[in-house]
């Protein structure tokens, strides 16, 4: 098996010599990483890796170097503190020595002689996670197993074995972009500080915007996890934690499960929506991210879902799929499946009648009329069981509207109407719309009225 | 073969967990492909499913989980769909459920890794005992893909036809598949090899003695004028006319997208080709039209005989129009011809701008012989004639046939 030499590496520089500037050939020793905790912020291509390590220090000055040659590290933000003797041991001073990119030197002051527990952190870029949802209907299409999986991929250029891994599931707000940084030499950050930096908070603020922007189109991807993965609030975000440690080699990802709810009913729902969904109805799985569902313990972070229904002879269907956005406890989950052939919605206009003209008091000329429009919206169910149509028709301008089937406003100018179409059979949705035009029109909302 | 799954079971006695994760040179066990479902119910996504036997070891703390390797060469699978399902445990020669045990599976997945810039992953699977499990993979694919085209044959009087519904795969996924189970969502399962860049035309239902209606078309705003000698003619299209439901012989499943060729018997045994056509989605109760081409022998002509307007207060005014259609049937049999008249267009050509939905109403003048259809909206009627077929003797004239649409466009300014 192929091993990676280390990347990142904790020396103990034995020679205590303050002039370290001038030193081009060090003899060291390489105390191992005992324990990483790796803290992934996904929102912003982030990760606090916190690592353990065992230094044998001596009494007095000791001098401690770090490197991370092909990370991508934020060098600005490497801490180290020690976890015993803490009122004993002091960092005394930190240089980014200018000749040697990528390193960092430690004065340490300690009062006392022997090992010491020290944890070493860091952000890095290039850890990132990801969530995706497998639901798998049974073939009568009331229930469904529903499992969320969490993947993690490792380009950070480190290997991490035996690593603790915990997923944020939220924004957090970051100034400059680690990797942006660890781009640059340690040397050019004191620049940074005073004109580039304000072009990466830019980049960082203008990335930040077009990501909220593909969320809210559906388009941005997050994740969680699972393998007993625990689960907890903090503060307003989320954290997944993976049970025991994982291995992700340097370029390798893994993919874990993060949530289990078997046997979980869910409605299949048809949605007409010509302004939303285009010119046919879709149909639509929904259920609750509640404990009645068997999930509710968290929020679903966004993430493919891709749904399958069981055929015959232990074999799926695959339906479709749809990006999930975050989901929070007790919220509905609803993916759209797309287009069903067996179910057919078609609009007739049955007449058109204009009334009460208005005319310009002295051109003559028309200035407002009314326009009586009857509808019938037909909706053909060849499925074999009833389905139920929730039916939303947006409509400009000053409108009344005459319903038999029950109806409501969903906004202004919207309608909604849900019903049930019987297994193999027809429901109609007659209205009349009276639009008026013109002067004749004083709002722009559709006013519904009851048919008697 | 470009699909590969690979066991690594056999290493775990020899080999920790975490190595046999990370190596990429491995000896391994090549469980074979029991079975191969191809699922193309889902007319943008293609889904493979593989059936295989693995052998697994007993998961201890010494050996680690069974490491399963799945790679792929030169094949569009959906490296993120792949689903490994293990279906049932072999014992005394049968096969049965897996069982839970305290309640967790006998056989479960623990992770799968993906290694860096290879089309492959390792599933790490855990074992409560040594055995043989049947097991399913199943993943989408690009680049297999389906289609339906059609085949109608009409009888010699063109009132019935048998349709073939065929549905066609296309394999350029860049893998072989052997005694592959094919579905199409409905129609029958079938088992058909179908090897990398294979196109297979199967047939998945013939319906015979399907009744058709032969329709003759007149759509002026559609279609414009014959030619220059008939300014006032517009062909005539003609189309064979299905019903998608049972009581026309069909209404099995909603007629998916696709060519059709519509073929004609002779009368001598032979079939002439008649012409082909793109038919669209026909769900059940639907119908489906076949266009044919332009017919020579149904002549229709149709000029304005009245134009006027009516005054009703300020600038706004009614439009009467009276629409004459001069038809003549020179073919053998009768036919209805279909007059298509679309109100808007009317009203903007004679009169003014409808500004929306034009109001209209029929006037009295309106000849009996036309019965009316609305279904395409009342703007746009369809005025339905019934045409005597030619006179038998060849010195009689041939019967023209004047027929009256009167109608007030209302209210127009």
């Amino acid at each position: 098996m192929l091993r990676h030499l280390p990347i990142i590496a904790l020396l103990v520089v034995l020679v205590v010599n303050a002039n370290i500037h001038a030193k081009n050939i060090d003899l060291v020793t390489l105390p191992k990483r005992e324990k990483v905790q790796l803290t992934i912020y996904n929102s912003e291509d982030l990760t606090l890796a916190e690592e353990t390590r065992f230094l044998t220090l001596k009494k007095g000055l000791n001098k401690l170097q770090f490197s991370w040659i092909g990370t991508l590290i934020d060098p600005t933000s490497i801490e180290i503190r020690p976890l015993e003797h803490r009122d004993e041991i002091d960092v005394v001073d930190t240089i980014l020595p200018g000749q040697k990119p990528n390193h960092l030197i430690w004065t340490i002051q300690s009062d006392i002689e022997g090992q010491v527990a020290v944890e070493v952190s860091y952000f890095t870029s290039g850890l990132t996670w990801q969530m995706d949802y497998v639901a798998i209907s049974d073939s009568d299409e009331t229930n469904f197993d529903f499992r969320g999986y969490v993947r993690v991929f490792n380009n950070s250029g480190e290997e991490y074995e035996d690593a603790e891994i915990r997923m944020i599931v939220g924004k957090v707000n970051l100034v400059e972009k680690i990797a942006a940084l660890a781009g640059v030499p340690v040397e050019k950050l004191s620049e940074l500080q005073s004109s580039v930096r304000r072009f990466y908070q830019r980049d960082a603020m203008q990335k930040s915007i077009e990501k909220a922007s593909r969320a809210a189109d559906g388009d941005d991807d997050v994740a969680l996890g699972k393998r007993v993965i625990v689960k907890e609030g903090v503060s307003e975000y989320f954290m997944f934690s993976v049970d025991g440690t994982e291995t992700i080699r340097n370029g390798w990802s893994k993919r874990m499960e993060a949530v289990k709810a078997l046997d979980v009913k869910y409605d299949t729902v048809y949605r007409m929506r010509a302004f939303q969904y285009g010119p046919r109805p879709a149909r639509f799985v929904i259920w609750k991210n509640d404990k009645e569902s068997g999930l509710g313990e968290n929020p679903l972070p966004n993430g493919l879902v891709r749904v399958f229904r069981k055929n015959s002879e232990d074999g799926l269907s695959y339906l479709g799929q749809q990006k999930l956005n975050y989901v929070p406890i007790q919220a509905d989950i609803e993916v759209n499946l797309g287009f069903d052939d067996l179910v057919v919605y078609k609009r007739r206009r049955a007449s058109t009648k204009r009334s009460d003209f208005a005319f310009h008091p002295t051109n003559r000329h028309v200035t407002g009329w009314d326009e009586e429009q009857q509808w019938v919206d037909e909706i053909r169910n060849y499925r074999g069981k009833p389905i139920q149509f929730e039916l939303r028709n947006r409509m400009n301008g000053d409108i009344q509207l005459r319903y038999e089937l029950p109806t409501t406003s969903f906004d202004f100018n919207t309608i909604e109407a849900k019903f049930a179409v019987p297994a193999a059979g027809q429901t109609d949705y007659p209205y009349v719309a009276t639009v008026h035009h013109g002067s004749n029109a004083k709002q722009n909302r559709v006013k519904l009225i009851p048919e008697k | 073969m470009k699909l590969r799954i690979v066991c690594m079971a056999c290493l775990l006695a020899v080999t920790s967990f975490g190595d046999t994760a990370w190596a990429r040179i491995k000896l391994a066990a090549l469980p074979v492909r029991e079975r191969v479902e191809l699922q193309l119910d889902n007319g943008k996504y293609t889904l493979v499913e593989e059936e295989r036997i693995v052998p697994l070891l007993k998961s201890s703390a010494k050996s680690g989980n069974n490491m399963i390797d799945f790679s792929w060469s030169n094949t569009a699978i959906d490296k993120d769909s792949i689903l490994f399902r293990p279906l049932a445990i072999r014992e005394d020669g049968k096969f049965r459920e897996i069982k839970d045990i305290n309640g967790n599976p006998e056989i479960n997945v623990i992770n799968v890794a993906y290694p860096p810039g290879e089309n492959a992953l390792v599933w790490e699977v855990y074992a409560s005992q040594a055995c043989a499990a049947k097991v399913r993979v199943s993943y989408l694919i690009s680049n297999l893909t389906r289609s339906f085209n059609y085949r109608a044959l009409a009888n010699k009087d063109e009132t019935h036809l048998t349709l073939r519904s065929f549905i066609k795969v296309r394999n350029y996924s860049g893998e072989d598949f052997g005694n592959a189970g094919v579905w199409a969502g409905f129609g029958p399962h079938y088992t058909k090899k179908i090897g990398q860049q294979e196109e297979i035309q199967m047939l998945l239902e013939r319906f015979k003695e399907v009744p058709i209606t032969k329709t003759f078309t007149f759509n002026w705003y559609a279609n414009g004028q014959l030619n220059a000698d008939k300014p006032f003619a517009s062909p005539i299209l003609m189309h064979y006319e299905l019903t998608n439901d049972k009581a026309n012989k069909l209404g099995q499943f909603p007629l998916q997208p696709g060519k059709v060729r519509i073929f004609i018997d002779d009368g001598r045994g032979g079939e002439a080709f008649l012409g082909e056509d793109l038919s669209r989605l026909t769900p059940l109760d639907d119908k489906m039209r076949l266009y044919l081409g332009q017919s020579r022998d149904i002549v229709c002509s149709r000029t304005l005989e009245k134009n006027q307007r009516h005054a009703v207060r300020g600038n706004l005014f009614h439009q009467e129009i009276i629409l004459k259609f001069e038809i003549e049937n020179f073919r053998d049999k009768d036919a209805v011809l279909s007059i298509q008249e679309q109100i808007n267009q009317l009203a903007r050509q004679y009169g003014a701008d409808p500004h929306g939905e034009a109001e209209w109403e029929l006037g009295d003048q309106t000849s009996e012989e036309i019965s009316f259809d609305y279904s395409d909206g009342k703007t746009i009627p369809k005025l339905s004639v019934k045409l005597a077929a030619r006179p038998e003797d060849p010195n009689a004239k041939v019967e023209k046939k004047i027929v009256k649409f009167h109608l007030t466009i209302k209210n127009l300014w």
